[in-house]
């Protein structure tokens, strides 16, 4: 154990120390080479999630004649959506409205505040939010409460009598 | 003298002395390269769990959504490939890396007095390898793992007395199906992992308490740290393996065959490589006698093993003094690498590739202009992703006649698509789903395989699909030339009087049948 010692307390001149130097620094390249080459690999499958590749879609919502002006109408979107390995189908709620220039717009039905579904209330012509009372015009301006914008707008388009909407 | 964080944690934990302790360990004199097998399995083992535990965000073990999320984390997670790539063929490096280990063991003596339990706990350790590599091959649930999991069942089940029983519990009930799925599920994540880090643990206490063995035959010389001069070398050999195991990860691509169809009787199954060997063992014990290979001789050997530091019960660990355990040793080596050989030779030939013509004509009906109209534009799914969500009769006739599926508010297709461009789009989705990548092809190419895709394939076979009522176009470039191959297909009467096959000349433009007779010509 003497020679071991004198080692370990490098006291055994200048070679072997170079040569522990060395050793020591191997082995911690070594280490961090692995550590970093697995975590690269790793933490970019965990932290680099994948977007999910959404792509603009115009969805039929419905058509022009059906549409009283002014009175907004509930639409029932129906939008596959890729959710990593899955297609989600989800339902999409969009207010269309005609304008007294006949033109059609798309108000979602999400409330500005804090996301809840808004409905429209025919007798006081106004969007109703259940959750903290948020009030909005029927076209989508705030009326009350804390909504802090108006409600968002979809770009629409007419294609003869058919109505889309972008998503 | 100020305190610093580490004298903190050290006046708290006394990690100093547990580090001094670990990295100044004295080993044997001697002590060489063929010691570093066991860190080399540590870091195999921890690449796995480390891995695993990624991998496991992603999966799912329900048969529904196995395949898709296997098939989601090797083309759409970042590094997914590789990640999976680091796993499945890391459960091949651990095998290898283990039985090598175990032979150092054997042939060194190391398992003799007192280091009995050390060597069961590593025995056990050997038969959980054994045990993640069985439950970790079903997860993908693609047809590979499901039929080698189907034959592995009944393996089970051909035990003696408790084998029905054995396979019920194996299945979860009496079919292979979801609740086969989750259990393994749990098994390979849950149950075996901590069996695995127990037994590591129990391993490496019981080779701290007795010392590393060392060489067979002591070497006169003081004991030296196990700092730096041998933690060098279990660094090396570590990285050395690692990089092996990286670049075959990156340059390798970790098998997906096509999803699990239980309904498929047509696929051979073969089970992962390290099994070979056992399942060659199988072919030789045919009818009654199948357990003798099937569960007789495996644990015959399994017991030998066991019993080995009693049947070797000398004071040397010499192997020159040892020649019955050695030459024991070294002929089931021998067996285990040539029955493995064997099998592999025996492997019945791989189906052809995924992508036969009739699906690269599928992939032109989906890139023309009909498809295209509302599958590229959002309206309906990405057909390139391959998901397949509905069976063939129902793509059948949506493909054929899409207002039957979509009345109503969306546009339906002006035209739909005759039945053999159905059928060639439909193969076009199975081949996405395969994983495989499509051949490159020419345009050129791509215009011949779409008449042939959709024409040809009637009467002629091609590549193991198609009618029979035309020879088979498989290699038929080794029997005629582009030209005549051209003038046939324009006029067979024109070279045969009596001819069957109808003439194509007013069919098809010139165009297309001359690169259809350059596509087939290059068929030998």
């Amino acid at each position: 154990m003497n020679v071991q010692r004198r080692i370990v307390d490098e006291e055994f001149g200048p070679v072997w120390i170079e040569r522990r130097q060395w050793l020591r620094a191997a082995i911690a390249a070594i280490g961090a080479g692995i550590a970093a080459t697995l975590s690269g690999i790793v933490g970019g499958a965990v932290v680099a999630t994948p977007g999910d590749r959404q792509e603009e879609q115009w969805l039929p919502a419905g058509r022009t004649g059906d549409l009283a002006t002014g009175v907004p109408t509930a639409v029932t979107l129906r939008v596959t959506r890729q959710d990593g390995y899955y297609d989600a189908v989800e339902r999409q709620v969009v207010f269309l409205v005609k304008g007294t220039d006949g033109d059609v717009r798309a108000l979602s039905s999400t409330c500005t505040h804090l996301g809840c579904r808004v409905s429209y209330d025919a007798a006081a012509d106004v969007f109703k939010c259940p959750c903290h009372g948020g009030q909005y015009s029927a076209d989508g301006r705030v009326v009350s409460g804390p909504p802090p914008r108006p409600l968002e707008q979809m770009a629409t388009r007419v294609e003869g009598a058919r109505v889309l909407v972008k998503l | 003298m100020r305190m610093t964080p580490a004298d903190w944690l050290d006046e708290r934990t006394g990690y100093r002395r547990l580090v001094g302790r670990a990295l100044y360990e004295p080993l044997p004199n001697g002590i060489n390269w063929w010691f570093t097998l066991g860190s080399v399995l540590l870091l195999l083992l921890v690449v796995q769990f480390v891995t695993g535990a990624a991998l496991v965000m992603y999966y799912v073990p329900a048969p529904a959504y196995a395949w898709e999320s296997v098939r989601y984390i090797t083309a759409h997670v970042t590094f997914g490939r590789v990640l999976r790539g680091l796993h499945v063929f890391g459960a091949s490096f651990i095998v290898v890396a283990a039985l090598a280990h175990l032979v150092r063991v054997v042939v060194f003596g190391a398992y003799k007095k007192p280091r009995e339990l050390t060597w069961w706990s590593g025995l056990a350790l050997l038969l959980v390898v054994l045990a993640f590599a069985l439950t970790g091959y079903l997860l993908p649930w693609d047809q590979r793992a499901y039929w080698a999991t189907v034959v592995t069942i009944n393996i089970a089940k051909s035990a003696p007395v408790a084998g029905p029983w054995v396979a019920d519990l194996l299945r979860g009930g009496t079919h292979l199906g979801a609740l086969t799925l989750s259990r393994w599920f749990a098994i390979h994540v849950v149950a075996l992992p901590a069996a695995a880090s127990a037994l590591v643990v129990a391993h490496l206490f019981l080779m701290r308490r007795h010392g590393i063995a060392g060489p067979p035959r002591r070497r006169p010389g003081a004991a030296r740290a196990f700092y730096p001069d041998h933690a060098f070398r279990d660094a090396a050999a570590g990285g050395l393996v690692f990089a092996a195991l990286l670049a075959c990860a990156v340059f390798g691509r970790p098998p997906l065959a096509a999803m699990a169809d239980p309904s498929d009787a047509t696929y051979v199954p073969r089970p992962e490589w390290y099994f070979l060997g056992l399942f060659q063992l199988l072919k030789y014990f045919p009818g009654r006698l199948e357990p003798v290979g099937a569960h007789l001789l495996p644990a015959a050997v399994l017991l030998a093993l066991v019993l080995l530091p009693w049947l070797d019960r000398s004071e040397s660990r010499d192997p020159r003094r040892r020649r019955i355990v050695i030459g024991g040793t070294l002929s089931l080596v021998a067996s285990v690498v040539a029955l493995t050989a064997l099998g592999v030779r025996n492997l019945p030939a791989d189906a052809a590739g995924a992508w036969g013509t009739r699906a690269l004509a599928g992939r032109a009906v989906v890139n023309g202009d009909r498809c295209a109209r509302c599958h590229a534009r959002g309206v309906g799914s990405d057909l390139s992703r391959g998901r397949m969500t509905r069976d063939v009769s129902w793509i059948e006739s949506h493909v054929s006649d899409p207002d039957v599926i979509a009345p109503g508010i969306r546009p339906a297709p002006a035209d739909g698509l005759k039945p053999l461009e159905a059928r060639a789009v439909i193969a076009y989705v199975t081949s996405t789903r395969s994983g495989e990548p499509p051949p490159p092809v020419s345009a050129d190419q791509e215009r011949a395989a779409a008449v042939i895709g959709t024409r040809c394939i009637t009467c002629h076979t091609i590549d193991g699909d198609g009618g029979r009522l035309g020879p088979d176009l498989s290699h038929v470039g080794s029997r005629h030339d582009a030209g005549w191959l051209e003038k046939w297909i324009a006029d067979p009467e024109a070279l045969k009087p009596e001819a069957e096959m109808p003439a194509f000349g007013r069919q098809l433009p010139p165009g297309d049948i001359a690169a259809v007779a350059r596509f087939l010509a290059s068929r030998r």
